[in-house]
């Protein structure tokens, strides 16, 4: 994927002591520890590239077992660790700690009960999303959040980052869809949150652990709820003049009492780099609005009516319903390659992901605009319009001196337009290490101090994926940029290469 | 006041007249109890209370409040003020209440641009959104709508140092930072006062029809219900109903109007031979009517869905040393009311709640206690949690509120 590689920044560190790396090769086995520089720059970033920690090492644990004899070794030593599922994250939120330890979830991979009259499946972390509802679709069920990177994205991952896709409007996200979990915590202790059933007494442990981005502890067993497979699905596609006028349509969708399973809108930009990338027959418009309804039969075709009526009203150009499922496929296949195709229309690209209330898309759109056309640089729009979740991308040219800077100091504001909207600075991507500050313009001091209490509850020593999510108190006054250096860079400890 | 209290009654009494105003502060029994009428007074009554040592239970109406281990607090602090519908974003499909304002009243309010929060708590008229949320209550409509949990967009929360935090937002769609709101939702008053909520919001089920299958063999409805939540349905409810040798499923579908022939035939398939029904909206105020008897003892058991019917079977085959009524919702929350006669000796609820406990258990389920009925002899334990999650718990309330100021006791493990 095409992304931004502000300062490219690698931290070469000294390796771990002989006799540390002993004690985890006992934890793991010599086949489940990675020790080698070149083989550990395969874990040095995740989905966000351009910032890369080069670990002290890299653990594959097959067993729970395992993950709490590395994590009781981290905390004997003090040593942070990050825990990482496939790597697909575009918040920076697998990024190593220095001189940490990455424990790489991706070999406990089992699907290990599935029950469908209760409806739920227990995976291990290491399972891909999509591997869930292959597993249970036979039976007519599905595992209802699908992150456009679902063919490759773990279940750990997806819990870690509270996941959603284009269908959480209708079915909510991965906490949603979390029951249980099992958890070794960051002083190696193995608890259990949650149950398969609902409401286990006690704190909504389970609730607050997904989407807390690895820093209360690694989660080793997720049980999952799945879904029942609805009946039909249908998929609409309306060309409009405007985005805006795709987001009054979303809004008299909504206004209807209707519940659509999907509501996504692309602008020109965005159906250009789609047609270039994957060829999904796009009409090509100014705002390209997409509705999939599903639901019994005769429901889903009295509301497909309605939403025809609606597109109508808005002075839809044009309106195709998909004809088969390979056709729906392909309009899904469109939208969710959006992203890796910009990179057909621009040398570089960044994504964001805020999210503001529905009402506020035109004038957002709007500013987004100005604040774009004001720096002379592209914005393409892709969003999940019914929830608000905009995914802006800001296109630029490294190769152009001073651009990446202006590119990224853009997206930021597009971040701070979001909040100011009564919005937030994260849909789905998660805060990580891209949006730690952006974190500090949408809380206040109290309402941080307070999160940190349930971290420090889980994690006194702050050895769970440190460094991540909140703002880096050193910063806090800072204006969010770039690049800052590190202390090891500044203390000579580490390089840059 | 207790050995914790640093000052006297009547120190205490003039202090917070002075923060919340003499008309909202009153004694009562040996309680002082404040209503502040604001969000600043919640966190200046809980500054004084946790500096001085005195213990504070939340309250709103007060429907709740024999939930959990029982609480003698030395300050009773009423949302009672803080009652209004602050922001109804409805094209957005969202709102912000505060907490004591009561679920029937923010329903009504929201009901004027025809949306809701799609939950039927217990009592909608009394009950505030502040203790439905404290208590986690849900109803049959959390087969569809889910729980608190996923209607929660936000809230505002006042920590015992009087810290006044915000958490989530009002988007629906947000990950930046903790969701300190699902650990609230739940937590019976023990981490802070909540003071506001964020909820999104559903359009009002303007079309839904109600049938009624009744049998006198609950395991009759177990292929039923199995299949009714595999099959194509617009369902909306659906719960079983248990009461002596009598046994009834609910069902609720809410689709458009010329769907309801096509769903009512599907329905019928799945019951073959057994009579349906169309049922008054009524039925589904079964869940409330177990707490008409006060001498009951009640129960929320926590079962899996395939658990349902053999628990209601294990009921009727049980003795009769004990009546059992119980409305299970199909997602497998069931509320369950025991009584007994008033006689000496061994109290037989104990009993028939410890086997309920242990039937459960297994699978991960749960019973508590939410009503405990005068009955003679050992009570049963208020909570059932046997996670290996409670050191976590602890350690959360001591991060959150170190002087244990907050409902201290009432909740799980003694929290």
């Amino acid at each position: 994927m095409c992304q931004p590689c502000v300062s490219s920044i690698k931290l070469r560190l000294s390796v771990l002591p002989q006799a540390q790396i002993d004690e985890l090769r006992a934890a793991v086995g010599a086949a489940g520890l990675i020790t080698a520089e070149s083989q550990l720059q395969t874990y040095e970033c995740d989905g966000l590239t351009n910032f890369r920690v080069l670990p002290g090492a890299v653990v594959l644990p097959q067993a729970t077992e395992q993950v709490q004899a590395v994590v009781r070794f981290c905390t004997r030593h003090r040593i942070p660790f990050v825990s990482r599922g496939a790597g697909t994250g575009l918040s920076g939120g697998a990024l190593p700690a220095e001189g940490g330890i990455v424990i790489s979830l991706a070999r406990m991979n089992r699907i290990l009960e599935v029950d469908i009259a209760n409806r739920f499946v227990v995976v291990e972390p290491g399972v891909i999303n999509a591997q869930v509802t292959q597993r249970v679709a036979s039976e007519g069920y599905f595992y209802a959040p699908d992150p456009s990177s679902q063919s490759v994205c773990t279940i750990g991952g997806n819990v870690a980052e509270n996941s959603g896709g284009a269908h959480c409007l209708k079915y909510g996200f991965t906490v949603t869809h979390t029951l249980a979990l099992e958890v070794v915590l960051p002083n190696g202790e193995l608890a259990h949150f949650g149950a398969p059933m609902l409401d286990a007494t006690g704190y909504d442990l389970a609730g607050v652990f997904v989407g807390s981005e690895g820093t209360l502890g690694v989660a080793t067993k997720i049980t999952l709820r799945i879904v029942r497979r609805p009946e039909v699905v249908q998929t609409l596609l309306a060309a409009f003049k405007t985005p805006s006028a795709a987001g009054q349509t979303v809004s008299d969708i909504i206004a209807a009492g209707m519940l659509p399973s999907a509501l996504e809108i692309m602008d020109r930009l965005a159906i250009e780099a789609a047609e270039a990338a994957v060829h999904a027959h796009y009409p090509m418009c100014g705002g390209l609005l997409l509705v999939e309804l599903d639901g019994p039969g005769d429901e889903v075709a009295a509301l497909m009516r309605e939403v025809r009526a609606i597109s109508g009203r808005n002075g839809a150009a044009e309106i195709r319903v998909a004809q088969s499922d390979a056709e729906r496929a392909l309009i899904w296949k469109g939208r969710k390659a959006a992203f890796a195709a910009m990179g057909r229309i621009s040398p570089n690209y960044i994504v964001q992901d805020g999210v503001i209330p529905r009402t506020a898309l035109p004038r957002v759109l709007t500013e987004i605009e100005r604040m774009s056309s004001a720096v002379h640089l592209r914005v393409a729009n892709v969003f999940h319009a019914g929830d608000g979740n905009l995914h802006p991308l800001v296109l630029y040219d490294r190769s152009i001196p001073g651009q990446e800077e202006i590119a990224l100091d853009l997206s930021y504001r597009i971040l701070h337009l979001c909040v100011d909207n009564g919005g937030s600075i994260t849909g789905e991507h998660g805060v990580g290490k891209e949006k730690q500050q952006a974190l500090g313009y949408m809380f206040a001091e109290p309402d941080l101090a307070t999160m940190q209490l349930v971290r420090c509850a889980f994690d006194p020593d702050s050895l769970s994926n440190p460094d991540k999510v909140f703002p880096r108190p050193r910063l806090c006054a800072d204006k969010p940029g770039p690049y800052t250096p590190h202390p090891l860079e500044i203390s000579g400890a580490a390089e840059i290469f | 006041m207790t050995a914790t209290a640093t000052i006297t009654r009547e120190e205490a009494f003039a202090c917070l007249c002075a923060i919340a105003g003499p008309a909202d502060t009153r004694l009562e029994g040996d309680a002082i109890r404040v209503a502040p009428g604001s969000t600043g007074q919640i966190a200046e009554v809980l500054r004084f209370a946790n500096e001085n040592g005195l213990s504070v239970v939340p309250t709103g109406s007060g429907t709740k409040l024999g939930w959990g281990n029982p609480v003698a607090p030395e300050i009773f602090l009423s949302l009672a003020r803080m009652n209004t519908v602050r922001e109804h974003a409805w094209q957005d499909l969202t709102c912000t209440v505060e907490a004591g304002c009561t679920w029937a009243a923010m329903q009504a309010a929201l009901a004027l641009r025809g949306q809701t929060v799609a939950l039927d708590p217990l009592w909608p008229d009394r009950a505030t959104v502040g203790g439905i949320v404290a208590a986690n209550d849900s109803g049959a409509l959390r087969l569809r709508y889910g729980g608190l949990r996923d209607l929660i967009i936000g809230m505002t929360i006042v920590l015992a140092d009087g810290t006044i935090a915000k958490t989530g937002g009002k988007v629906v769609k947000n990950v930046a930072g903790y969701d300190l709101h699902k650990l609230l939702t739940g937590s019976f008053g023990t981490l802070g006062v909540i003071a506001e909520v964020n909820f999104r919001l559903h359009p009002v089920e303007q079309h839904a029809r109600s049938w009624t299958f009744t049998s006198t063999d609950p395991l009759r409805f177990a292929k039923p219900l199995r299949d009714l939540l595999h099959a194509q349905l617009a369902l909306s409810a659906a719960q079983l109903r248990f009461a002596s040798y009598d046994c009834a499923l609910d069902i609720r579908i809410c689709t458009r109007p010329e769907c309801f022939d096509a769903q009512a035939a599907r329905l019928g398939a799945i019951f073959g031979d057994l009579a349906m029904t169309e049922a008054n909206e009524n039925v589904w105020q079964a869940r409330e009517q177990l707490f008409a008897c006060a001498d009951a003892t009640i129960v929320k058991a926590s079962m899996l869905p395939g658990e349902i019917c053999d628990v209601a079977m294990g009921f009727m085959r049980s003795a009769a040393a004990v009546d059992v009524s119980l409305v299970t919702q199909a997602t497998g929350l069931a509320t369950i009311a025991f009584s007994a006669p008033r006689a000496a000796g061994a109290n037989p609820i104990l009993g028939a709640v410890e086997r309920l406990r242990a039937r459960l258990r297994p699978a991960g389920g749960s019973v508590v206690v939410l009503q405990m009925g005068e009955v003679p002899g050992e009570a049963p334990g208020r909570w059932d949690c046997a996670s290996d999650a409670l050191p976590l718990m602890r350690e959360i309330k001591r991060r959150f509120d170190p002087n244990r100021v907050l409902s201290p006791g009432r909740f799980v493990g003694g929290i």
